[in-house]
């Protein structure tokens, strides 16, 4: 995987600069693939012909998201590519979250903005034949159902997720995004303290057509969450890595999310996120307590479904500074 | 035995004598139940059939609604559905009568409607306009007498706290047929244990019966209660929604055990109503209902 460093990236008041952006954005792509024209690098994973549906994370926002310089910057490439700009979605489950971003602000006229439930709680947005089934904690609704846009539409899947902390998975990352981002009924598995999230990240990550058109990772580290994820609701929490992240296997990047929370979080002096015992159960205002028993290694789990390499001595990490 | 539903359309009680007669006529009623001492003075009301009756003796029902509890802590973020279905099947042939406001007029004489339940509705003037599109709505269903479906027997001793395991188990749209002992015709009788923990009930009942193969199941949705009545190739689903559509419309999947691929569908207040994505295989009939205000009947047919 690649990831792009700039101080500039992010000003003092957490604002983004698109064209910083823009230049992290192509360094990036152009080290992924080793080509040295940035649009010949965004051709490899996409072609006029495609369909693409750009997975942005907004659960925290308008606090925190996958950032509009950095989906701009995306979709400004897919469009170099050929991508006609209807045939680009910018998605997300949750209308409201992903309308309190702005995204139409940066993007280029005729770009799809949608979300699988306008209505939240309604299933019309999901394909009723593709979905999981499995019964967690004696729920009625046993399915969580594939968002019908990707199961449906979309011929790639551009994931973009944000560097952050999760109160139940133990970060949310590429995995977490792809898979609770494009299912419907998810939050089951964590509504107490000890969660299926273990589990069940990977089973709906490894479900087609999500696993084989997810073609890229680009994960939106200009700012993240340390504690009390995936919201952003306390600033404390919040911190600016100043980064993205590029590669196409979410495993491998998800490992170097958990070093990357974790060395936050110590430097916070907060407990490790695979610190499982009860007595961390509590409020989360403090940062040595939680909610939930995380479960990190959903991302070591994934690895055992085929979904990318875990083992840190067989991750390569190329480093570009801007 | 299996039981059919009769279809009983509720009527209105009304016990203000008739000088509420044109507004009871203009909010769309063309039936009512009035006390027999009345009954002499609306008989010579223009444009109403009218019938005495009275609710002495007849047992009063909660008012139909969801209660989401939002301020107390519990084990389960599923709302409490206020539903009446336990106290029908107890007292088949049981005389009840509600007293609601407003859209729960509609919601109540839906859900007496479903159960087969001798109820009358007792209302005012905010309750008149939804209760007659109710009833209209009612009369319009075509005559059915299909057998309710029932996956287990559950033995009832007549307690409260078994009362309350039968509410429970229909709030989850588990399918019983409550018996006084058991019926050797089912696969499946469960006696009313779980008393202090009835969700450890259903969790039993549908580890023994599987998912799977549960005449009804019902997705997208904690506030909807589900009746199946089902014979020789033919299948009636009923559908109540307990929000009684105030706070939004339900979208909902059903599965129904047993291949049906013909249907129609009515559903109250809604033209014109569609199933989508219907699918019929060997084993289930799938369909998602786009939108369920208050009350849904699919029709299914072989």
């Amino acid at each position: 995987m690649i990831r792009v460093h700039s101080e500039r990236s992010v000003d003092q008041s957490g604002q983004s600069d698109r064209a910083i952006v823009k230049q992290m954005l192509a360094a990036g792509i152009k080290a992924l693939t080793g080509d040295g024209d940035e649009r010949d690098a965004w051709a490899r994973f996409v072609s006029p012909s495609d369909v693409v549906g750009v997975k942005v994370n907004c659960s925290g926002a308008p606090r925190i998201m996958s950032s509009p310089t950095v989906v701009a910057g995306i979709v400004e490439n897919l469009v170099s590519v050929g991508v006609p700009a209807k045939n680009i979605y910018v998605y997300e489950r949750f209308d409201g979250q992903l309308q309190s971003v702005g995204y139409p602000k940066l993007l280029p006229t005729g770009v799809n903005i949608y979300a699988a439930e306008s209505n939240r709680g309604s299933i019309l947005g999901y394909d009723p034949l593709t979905y999981v089934e499995a019964n967690f904690f004696g729920e009625d609704d046993t399915r969580s159902n594939m968002i019908r846009l990707v199961a449906d539409k979309l011929t790639k899947i551009i994931n973009v997720p944000v560097t952050k902390e999760h109160q139940a998975a133990g970060v949310t990352g590429c995995l977490k995004n792809i898979a609770y981002g494009n299912f419907s009924n998810v939050d089951r598995s964590h509504r107490f303290e000890k969660t299926n999230t273990y589990s069940f990240i990977g089973t709906l990550a490894a479900v087609e057509p999500v696993r084989s058109r997810t073609v890229l990772n680009v994960m939106d580290g200009l700012h993240g969450v340390w504690q009390a994820g995936p919201f952003s609701n306390n600033e404390r929490f919040r911190f600016y890595p100043k980064q993205v992240w590029f590669g196409t296997d979410p495993v491998a990047m998800d490992h170097m999310l958990i070093e990357l929370i974790e060395a936050k979080r110590k430097s916070e002096g907060a407990i490790s996120i695979f610190e499982r015992s009860r007595s961390i159960l509590g409020d989360n205002r403090d940062p040595n307590k939680n909610a939930f028993i995380r479960e990190p290694g959903h991302i070591e789990y994934a690895s055992t479904l085929g979904l990318g390499v875990f083992d840190r001595g067989k991750i390569k990490v190329q480093e570009i500074e801007l | 035995m299996l039981l059919a539903l009769a279809a009983l359309v509720p009527s209105l009680f009304w016990d203000s004598g008739p000088k509420d007669a044109q507004k009871v006529k203009d909010a769309g009623i063309t039936h009512i139940a009035v006390p027999a001492n009345q009954l002499k003075s609306w008989q010579d009301v223009p444009g109403l059939t009218v019938e005495a009756a009275s609710l002495d003796g007849a047992l009063q029902l909660i008012a139909p609604t969801v209660n989401y509890r939002v301020n107390q802590a519990s084990a389960s973020r599923a709302p409490w559905l206020e539903s009446n279905g336990w106290r029908f099947l107890r007292q088949p042939d049981g005389r009840f009568y509600y007293d609601v406001k407003d859209v729960q007029a509609a919601l109540a004489a839906a859900e007496a409607f479903a159960f087969g339940a001798h109820a009358l509705v007792k209302t005012d003037d905010s309750g008149l306009a939804p209760l007659a599109r109710m009833q209209e709505f009612l009369n319009g269903l075509p005559a059915s007498a299909l057998p309710t479906i029932a996956d287990f027997g559950f033995l009832d001793d007549g307690t409260a706290s078994t009362g309350e395991l039968m509410n429970v188990m229909i709030r989850h749209n588990l399918l019983f047929r409550r018996v006084t002992a058991p019926d050797p015709s089912l696969h499946l009788n469960m006696r009313p244990d779980h008393a202090s923990a009835p969700n450890l009930l259903v969790q039993e009942i549908r580890e023994k019966l599987s998912d799977d193969k549960r005449s009804i199941r019902i997705y997208g949705s904690v506030v909807v209660i589900a009746r199946l009545q089902a014979a020789n190739g033919k299948a009636r689903v009923h559908l109540l929604n307990y929000t009684a559509g105030r706070n939004t419309a339900q979208s909902i999947r059903v599965r129904v055990l047993g291949k049906y691929p013909h249907h129609s569908v009515a559903a109250s207040g809604i033209d014109h109503p569609e199933l989508l994505d219907f699918a019929a295989s060997p084993d289930a009939t799938e369909f998602t209902l786009p939108e369920l205000k208050v009350y849904a009947v699919i029709d299914l047919r072989q």
